[in-house]
């Protein structure tokens, strides 16, 4: 298997404080691999910095490199992340815009995209399909959704992107547990079609029954990784993040 | 067919409003007032692209009909009217009707180029010191052609009406007010089909979430760029248009009154309503000319009006849904492909 992306020795900074001390991690192409820790571990941060994205105190990338595909992600604006590699990003909270309707928000992901209407028009149908509920509330504006719905929207429009890597941040969050096992079902069969995942997840025992494989993080440092079983079996682990 | 009925109905009134003039069933003022509620709705609809939709805050839109208006003006006098200053006129009279379109795309541009040189340092601000660097770039449009004595500084310029005459020496119809009528549908139906496209899409992205643009792949400084561009340069269309009806320009017609004008007309209307746009620039012009007679304690009812206004319906007349939002079956009658 294909090493897609391959985060060497990152360390990011918030101004005087560093975030991440250093950490290495990577994704082979059609894994599905998570990275868990509790709150303020750098979780979202190691996404950031992936997506090169400008939160208000920019966390600044002060050593080690990003790569996907071999190519240096450091010097990327996030739109060509998203435009020009196949990535795509399902941020925290979803950040839908609640303005526009359920098909504008689809539409909006398709803004790059040069690769013809009738591939367009296809992955319209793939998100349909994947997601009946979204074709019923089409013409309505999305922040009229429930909660369930805009996640299925958030991940949608990132499916719309022309994605062959998707990163999800927590998107568990704020779901009732049934809505939950059903994201994660459509999550495997989009991965056994040929999606390669990075999954952040508090819900460590979650994120690891659905990952093939997983990284420890721990206030900026990988305390641990390996395959989920191990992670699932190793005590440490155990005590710490799955509850005894 | 059912799909074309608006694009008839609306160049059917265009006709007949020019028959109106040509005929001089509406006497010349209702004629002047129908003008300058075309180049208002132009000014509104497409300040509301960038206050509206994309939810920035700028406050030069006077500062851009200016340029559009001045370079318009300065070019259809040097191609067709005697100045002391331009020389004889370049072209003779039988070009006027592509000179005159000409002008207006020139100012178009010349104005779109300010947009851009206010757009740039605008990347990195929003809200308030987006209005504070429009505000300074109306300013400066204003004092700069105050200090040019060329094209007549503080005294204003004039000479447009030749090109009118011109135009009317090949054939007597009322030229100014179809270029204004078309000019109109133009903005309007332009932005109608910028907003409603997937690269438009990208304006209402940026206002609700800027980052979330992002990672959908919209640039968002590009997209500034273009919304900021085409706004300011249909704003110097408004301006071209303004200073062709009027005949004569002075800077102190585009100062920040101007500018406030064109937002209360948008803030009226509801923002990120093309339709509330237009309405109110036309509800505002003729609440201008009807309060008339009020003299100046017009003043004291307009403002009145409008504190009402916000205290009862803070969204606008439109909020921001479009006509066709709230009336669906006028969606059967247009189509803007």
């Amino acid at each position: 298997m294909n090493t897609l992306l391959e985060v060497k020795n990152l360390k990011v900074r918030y101004g005087n404080i560093e975030a991440l001390h250093g950490i290495s991690f990577d994704v082979k192409e059609g894994e599905i691999v998570t990275l868990i820790g509790a709150n303020g571990a750098g979780k979202s941060t190691t996404l950031m910095s992936i997506c090169r994205l400008p939160p208000p105190e920019a966390p600044r990338v002060t050593e080690g490199d990003i790569l996907y595909k071999g190519q240096s992600l450091l010097n990327m604006p996030p739109h060509k992340v998203v435009s020009d590699l196949d990535m795509a990003l399902v941020p925290e909270g979803r950040r839908i815009f609640g303005n526009l309707t359920v098909e504008e928000n689809l539409k909006l992901a398709t803004y790059a995209r040069t690769d013809g209407h009738e591939a367009i028009h296809r992955d319209y149908e793939r998100v349909y399909q994947l997601f009946p509920r979204l074709a019923e509330r089409k013409k309505q504006r999305s922040e009229s959704l429930s909660g369930g719905e805009q996640q299925m929207l958030a991940l949608g429009r990132a499916i719309m992107t022309k994605c062959g890597f998707l990163m999800l941040d927590e998107p568990s969050m704020g779901l009732a547990p049934l809505l939950m096992y059903d994201m994660f079902r459509t999550l495997r069969e989009l991965n056994q079609s040929g999606l390669t995942i990075l999954l952040i997840e508090q819900n460590a025992n979650l994120a690891l029954r659905f990952a093939h494989r997983g990284y420890v993080l721990d206030t900026g440092e990988i305390v641990a990784h390996g395959t989920s079983e191990e992670l699932l079996a190793d005590p440490e682990v155990k005590k710490a993040y799955l509850g005894g | 067919m059912q799909k074309h009925v608006a694009t008839i109905a609306i160049f059917a009134g265009i006709i007949l409003l020019v028959l109106c003039a040509q005929f001089h069933i509406l006497d010349q003022y209702y004629i002047s007032v129908l003008m300058f509620m075309g180049v208002n709705v132009i000014l509104a609809s497409s300040l509301n692209l960038v206050n509206g939709y994309m939810g920035e805050f700028s406050c030069g839109h006077g500062g851009f009909m200016c340029v559009g208006a001045y370079v318009s003006s300065i070019c259809t006098v040097l191609m067709f009217s005697k100045n002391h200053i331009l020389g004889a006129p370049l072209l003779p009279p039988q070009f006027a009707f592509i000179g005159f379109p000409l002008a207006l795309v020139a100012g178009s541009a010349a104005s779109s180029v300010a947009g851009l040189v206010v757009a740039i340092p605008s990347f990195k601000t929003r809200g308030d010191y987006l209005a504070i660097i429009t505000l300074a770039a109306n300013y400066i449009v204003i004092s700069a052609i105050n200090n040019m004595e060329i094209i007549g500084g503080p005294r204003g310029f004039m000479g447009m009406s030749a090109t009118e005459r011109a135009m009317q020496s090949m054939l007597d119809i009322p030229w100014v007010l179809i270029f204004v009528l078309l000019g109109t549908v133009f903005t309007v139906w332009l932005l109608r089909r910028f907003v409603s496209s997937t690269l438009g899409k990208g304006v209402p992205a940026i206002c609700q979430d800027e980052i979330a643009a992002e990672i959908m792949s919209v640039d968002t400084n590009r997209m500034k760029l273009i919304a900021f561009m085409l706004s300011s340069g249909l704003a110097g269309l408004a301006g071209g248009l303004y200073a062709q009806v009027l005949g004569y320009v002075n800077p102190q017609s585009f100062d920040i009154m101007r500018s406030t004008e064109v937002m209360v007309m948008v803030y009226l209307g509801g923002m990120g309503s093309l339709s509330g746009a237009a309405i109110a620039a036309i509800l505002y012009t003729v609440l201008m000319e009807a309060l008339r007679f009020l003299d100046v304690w017009k003043w004291v009812v307009i403002p009145l009006l409008l504190i009402l206004l916000m205290q009862f319906r803070p969204e606008g007349i439109m909020g921001n849904k479009e006509l066709s939002d709230l009336f669906p079956k006028l969606r059967k009658y247009y189509s803007f492909k």
